[in-house]
């Protein structure tokens, strides 16, 4: 992956903790310098600060937009502010995180972009014991039906389609319930409770995991 | 600076003044117009009675024989129609006088039996205008008969006295009181002057000096007080948020340092360092989030986000926070229910309504204590959307509602419940943003607290 940060404490910090995880990591400390190597095309995902010296980071990424490089960019900001998020997302990059944000959301976020569900036209979903029918909004683990209010199939499915996947708590904000603002309560936590207790007796091994300063995770076989 | 008055160009060139002079110049012409009108009038009248008087003499004289003309002629000189007719003559066929005190002919009157307005010279008296006529008498003689205006002279003389001796004063009294009432102002505003000298050195809570009796300078210096006053409240408003702002960041910061200070210090096992870090790492967020919040009401207060206003039905909006936040409530042990009311919709920013409504309901649900219920309605009261959250909770003592909606409030009841203590300010800058304005009623100690969001009518599409 290719990170483009001119803070050299946080692109140590970031690259250090990335490596760990198995990236290999490139940094560039410019938007010029950033812009050079991402046309080269050989990075399977960009991290891309937003505010950098020589080339503003939307310049950067509109620039590989317009040069046919597809590879997927996640905008890195400073700048809080809802608009600034939406005007990354339409230069086109495809995540979006403030700073300061936790590693764990970083590397969860990258996970993400690299994994991203195929699109499919499939009408059923499976993962492991849990099978979903778009159509008939029925869903079941193991053959056995699953109760599910609209809100809690919704979060179901959106678990379905990305299994073995940490998805942390602002992407389910963001991605499920198109949520633009950080509660100010574990409302994730509650939501992600009401759906365990229907989709993981007691008796059977709990398919949802909470990972620890993360987020929450659907464990299945692959 | 001083409250003296430098200088008479000062004192004459206030606006007082200057009123002061405008109304005397027009109170003179005025007065002037007033006179002439009066002048004119008269002499009008003296004319149209001389003329009278000369037309009916002259139609008895046209009658008379000779003989009694002479006679006539002798009675005017001597008894009181003198006063009627005052010049007489009587002229022969060549012009020559025969009686009368005029003794030379008026070369200015044609024999035609019309009055004219001559100068002439008779005997007994000097030179004077008279309203005459000649006219034709028995004999190829010629008579001419006329009366002065001396009244007429009079009037004049007793018009140009008045003029003397009322008007000019007149005149003279209004500029100096305009030159007195200046002076006064210039005092006044000299007083003011100093005033907002030393405000602008700092002194905030200097006032400028209002005098009782409320004349416009007075109410104009009661407004700037009254905006001095709110410019000083909120500026310790300001103060006092970013002595909230240090107070809310400097504990969780203190907290980080001395949990960080006591895992180097005191040697732990692995997991017990890991808590700590656990824990700093926490506060950190709590720091940030705080951070985070308060640049979101000021981007929400600087009013940028208007441009990307849509229709949004509020309904929608409510039903979406309210199936967000129901399994919260129920964790809670609380009910949250969503009132079904008319389509209330109007132009907004609907992820900002969303989050002002969650806002609301999330503070709701935390201050309401398990069992009770929290509803959410929409509802068009007057015409004006309303949206609205009532809890069962500990409800709001009538003295900290205005203060609920500020920045960092939490009532000493709350100092335990988590969050950055922003989500009502944030709200309550999301509604200004949309023209609404918050209530917060109901909410004697113990009943449970309503807010209420009531839009502008004219927000409506």
């Amino acid at each position: 992956m290719l990170l483009v940060e001119d803070d050299a404490g946080i692109a140590q910090e970031v690259s250090a903790e990335l490596s760990g995880r198995g990236f290999s990591v490139v940094h560039a400390a410019t938007g010029p310098d950033g812009l050079d190597h991402a046309m080269s095309g050989a990075f399977d995902v960009l991290v891309l600060d937003r505010l950098l010296p020589g080339l503003d980071g939307l310049a950067v990424l509109e620039r590989l937009r317009a040069e046919g490089v597809r590879t997927p960019v996640l905008v890195l900001s400073a700048l809080s502010a809802v608009d600034d998020r939406v005007r990354g997302l339409k230069a086109g990059g495809d995540d979006y995180l403030a700073k300061p944000f936790a590693m764990e959301e970083l590397a969860a976020r990258l996970e993400a972009l690299l994994r991203r569900p195929p699109e499919t036209r499939e009408t059923v979903l499976r993962a492991g014991p849990v099978e979903m029918d778009l159509i008939t909004r029925q869903a079941r683990r193991a053959g056995r039906s699953l109760e599910l209010l609209p809100r809690e199939f919704r979060l179901l499915e959106y678990m379905v389609r990305r299994p073995n996947q940490v998805l942390t708590r602002d992407m389910l904000l963001e991605d499920v319930w198109h949520y633009r603002f950080i509660p100010q309560t574990n409302l994730v936590d509650v939501h992600i409770g009401k759906l365990r207790r229907k989709l993981d007796p007691p008796d059977e091994t709990p398919l949802i995991q909470s990972i620890r300063g993360a987020g929450f995770l659907l464990r299945v076989e692959e | 600076m001083t409250g003296r008055i430098r200088s008479a160009a000062d004192l004459f060139g206030t606006a007082t003044f200057r009123l002061a002079l405008g109304s005397s110049v027009l109170l003179a012409g005025v007065a002037l117009l007033q006179f002439s009108l009066i002048y004119w009038r008269t002499t009008q009248y003296e004319v149209e009675r001389a003329d009278r008087l000369l037309d009916r003499e002259a139609a008895l004289m046209a009658a008379q024989d000779p003989a009694d003309l002479r006679e006539q002629m002798r009675l005017w000189a001597t008894n009181d129609l003198r006063l009627l007719i005052t010049a007489a003559g009587l002229f022969d066929a060549d012009r020559r006088p025969i009686a009368g005190n005029l003794r030379d002919w008026p070369e200015a009157l044609p024999v035609d039996g019309a009055i004219r307005e001559i100068t002439v010279h008779p005997l007994d008296q000097g030179v004077r205008t008279i309203r005459a006529e000649a006219l034709p008498v028995p004999g190829g003689r010629v008579l001419v008969i006329g009366r002065g205006l001396r009244d007429l002279q009079q009037i004049r003389s007793i018009t140009l006295d008045a003029i003397e001796t009322a008007a000019i004063p007149a005149l003279l009294f209004s500029l100096l009181a305009g030159a007195w009432l200046s002076r006064r102002n210039l005092v006044r505003v000299g007083r003011m002057q100093l005033a907002i000298d030393r405000i602008m050195e700092g002194g905030l809570h200097e006032r400028l000096p209002v005098r009782r009796g409320g004349d416009e300078m007075a109410r104009l210096a009661g407004s700037v007080n009254r905006m001095l006053e709110r410019l000083e409240r909120l500026l310790d408003e300001i103060k006092g948020v970013g002595d909230d702002i240090a107070h809310d960041l400097r504990t969780p910061l203190a907290r980080v340092r001395a949990g960080l200070e006591r895992a180097v210090l005191h040697p732990m096992p692995a997991d017990g360092l890991r808590a700590a870090i656990d824990r700093a790492v926490a506060d950190l967020d709590q720091c940030f989030s705080v951070i985070t919040a308060l640049l979101r009401i000021g981007e929400i207060e600087n009013g940028r986000r208007q441009g990307g206003f849509s229709v949004v039905a509020l309904r929608e909006v409510a039903a979406e926070v309210v199936e967000l936040y129901e399994p919260l409530a129920e964790a809670a042990g609380n009910r949250l229910l969503l009132d079904h009311g008319p389509a209330g919709s109007l132009r907004g920013d609907r992820d900002l309504l969303v989050e002002l409504l969650a806002n609301l309901v999330d503070n709701a649900i935390k201050f309401t204590p398990a069992g009770g219920t929290i509803r959410v309605a929409v509802l068009v009261r007057d015409q004006e959307p309303v949206l609205r959250v009532a809890d069962t909770g500990i409800g709001i003592a009538p003295s900290e509602r205005e203060a609920v909606l500020g920045r960092f409030y939490r009532s000493d009841k709350s100092r335990h419940v988590g969050g950055s203590g922003l989500g009502l300010s944030l709200s309550s800058a999301i509604a200004r943003l949309h023209g609404a304005r918050v209530v917060v009623s109901g909410a004697d100690a113990g009943s449970g607290a309503v807010f209420e969001i009531v839009f502008r009518n004219e927000t409506m599409p």
